[in-house]
């Protein structure tokens, strides 16, 4: 456990911007707060209801915590892919190696930091940011913020929501997390280009040779399926025809983003047997390792 | 004594080259090895196997256990400097200390800070701020404050100026060894640690040439020195 910690607090210390990019997303997202300016034009013949306050309430959350785990997926893109390479490039392989902690330590030390520690952190931070930014707004505008509602239980319940999806977004992407991790410690050079170019090529040689897009299908479905599995986009569409016919439902949207399908999904646990499989590749490719 | 060290017929092969080429060696417990030989006779790759850094054909023993399969528990009793400059750029002093004492049961953070203490390196500093001499007195106090049974060093004054490399030795031999523990170490250097040793080990072109305690080795050969007119003569002598 004690090892575990030290370990994670190593990546934090190597990888700064893990936890730097978060810090000053926030801050941004606050200087926004107080100096910006917004215009929001309600059209005059929309009247809102309690109910479609508390649901633009509801998007103005989404809307303030996505850049930031848009950030954080680019952020840990990068991490994955560099962490068991570095470690090649300045030789202090040697050093970590010199210690008593496992290959599969190691790498699980990784993968933990990119999947538990750093999402976790960067929720904290968006609820934390979430709140100084709305007080901020209460504060500047007082009563003309009033347009959008603030409901403690509504919040609540979003924030919830998001640590729920998070993990599961976590979980989704592991086997995603699992191949950066083992290119970045099997490339030579060209890191980026190991990652990418082959499920491109892939795809490109399946359209050549068959004419089909299978394999894009998939991939496609492995990186953005998630949102559709957990019904975000159905949700949020919804909620966004506002001034439509059908005016937005917060308990809807609590309703269609539902855990179950996805946790009974196959291809939720299909996912992450692949992801240990490639783990596994991954750490006896560390051990065996013999760069000279 | 007991072997700390047991290898049989070591081989290990990059391409076409033979890097290890069925070498035999023995390290007792409280010796202090060298393991002497050319650029590229082996030395290396047999620390590495020694090490389980590497994957080799043939027997090999390391404190009892096999360093191939037994790597994570090896490096409990095993410390070893691979090369001067493997500490990471980034890493802070005070968190090299941190960083060790957190994963090394054996690690005493207090010795390792005393250690640091009597030279100029700093807590705050990183790695890369320090000089190679520095560098290496870190790596130093890092490994010596782990309660270790044996301590390889490959060409572990590589690169510093000749005032650190006595120092070096010095702290090693006074601080750090006692019967319990062994040290092996590489040089192609002999001369800078030829009073230290107390066993060699000669290893060419991945073959062991010739092994033994230094006692021992210096009452089995003596030092010819020969003029070239002294040899003129002798050879003329020879001819019929």
């Amino acid at each position: 456990m004690n090892l575990m910690v030290t370990l994670i607090r190593r990546e934090l210390w190597e990888h700064r911007v893990l936890w730097i990019a978060p810090l000053v997303a926030a801050a941004l997202l606050i200087a926004v707060a107080l100096g910006g300016h917004a215009q929001v034009e309600v059209p005059r013949d929309v009247a809102l209801d309690d109910r479609g306050r508390l649901a633009l309430f509801a998007l103005m959350q989404w809307a303030f915590v996505l850049p930031q785990y848009l950030l954080m997926l680019i952020v840990l893109f990068f991490y994955l892919l560099d962490c068991l390479y570095a470690e090649r490039r300045d030789r202090s392989i040697l050093f970590w190696k010199s210690m008593p902690v496992s290959d599969g330590q190691t790498v699980a030390s990784k993968l933990l930091t990119a999947l538990l520690v750093v999402p976790l952190g960067v929720f904290v931070l968006a609820l934390l940011a979430d709140l100084v930014f709305a007080a901020i707004i209460g504060l500047r505008f007082g009563d003309a913020s009033a347009f959008v509602a603030w409901d403690t239980r509504t919040w609540l319940k979003l924030q919830a929501l998001m640590l729920f999806g998070l993990m599961i977004a976590m979980l989704w992407y592991a086997p995603v997390a699992a191949w950066l991790l083992l290119i970045s410690a099997w490339a030579r050079r060209n890191l980026f280009l190991w990652a990418v170019l082959p499920p491109v090529f892939a795809v490109m040689l399946e359209r050549i040779a068959l004419g089909t897009d299978r394999i894009g299908d998939f991939l496609r479905y492995r990186l953005f399926g998630i949102w559709r599995e957990l019904g975000v986009r159905e949700g949020l569409g919804d909620a966004l025809r506002i001034g439509g016919e059908r005016l937005p439902r917060v308990d809807r949207l609590f309703d269609v983003i539902d855990a179950s399908p996805v946790l009974g999904d196959p291809h939720l646990w299909l996912g992450l047997l692949f992801a240990a499989a490639l783990v596994r590749v991954t750490i006896r490719i560390r051990r065996r390792r013999d760069d000279r | 004594m007991t072997a700390v060290i047991e290898a049989r017929a070591l081989a290990k092969s990059y391409g076409a080259t033979r890097a290890l080429d069925g070498a035999s060696f023995t390290v007792e417990s409280g010796r202090i090895v060298g393991l002497i030989g050319p650029n590229g006779a082996g030395k290396t790759t047999a620390l590495r196997a020694i090490l389980g850094l590497t994957h080799c054909e043939g027997e090999l023993t390391v404190l009892g256990r096999d360093p191939r399969r037994q790597r994570d528990e090896l490096m409990r009793e095993v410390c070893f400097i691979a090369d001067v400059a493997v500490l990471p750029g980034w890493l802070r002093v005070s968190q090299a200390l941190e960083f060790a004492a957190g994963v090394h049961p054996r690690f005493d953070r207090a010795r390792a800070g005393d250690f640091l203490r009597r030279t100029d390196i700093r807590m705050k500093s990183r790695v890369r701020e320090l000089s190679k001499g520095m560098v290496t007195q870190l790596h130093l106090a890092l490994v010596l404050a782990v309660d270790a049974r044996l301590l390889v060093l490959d060409e572990p004054t590589l690169g510093l100026d000749l005032l650190y490399r006595r120092t070096f030795y010095d702290t090693l031999l006074n601080d750090y060894f006692n019967e319990q523990r062994t040290i092996l170490l590489t040089t192609h250097q002999v001369e800078e640690i030829e009073n230290l040793l107390t066993d060699v080990i000669f290893i060419d072109h991945g073959r062991v040439a010739l092994a033994g305690a230094v006692d021992a080795l210096g009452e089995r050969y003596v030092q010819l020195t020969v003029t070239p007119e002294q040899a003129a003569r002798e050879r003329a002598r020879a001819l019929p």
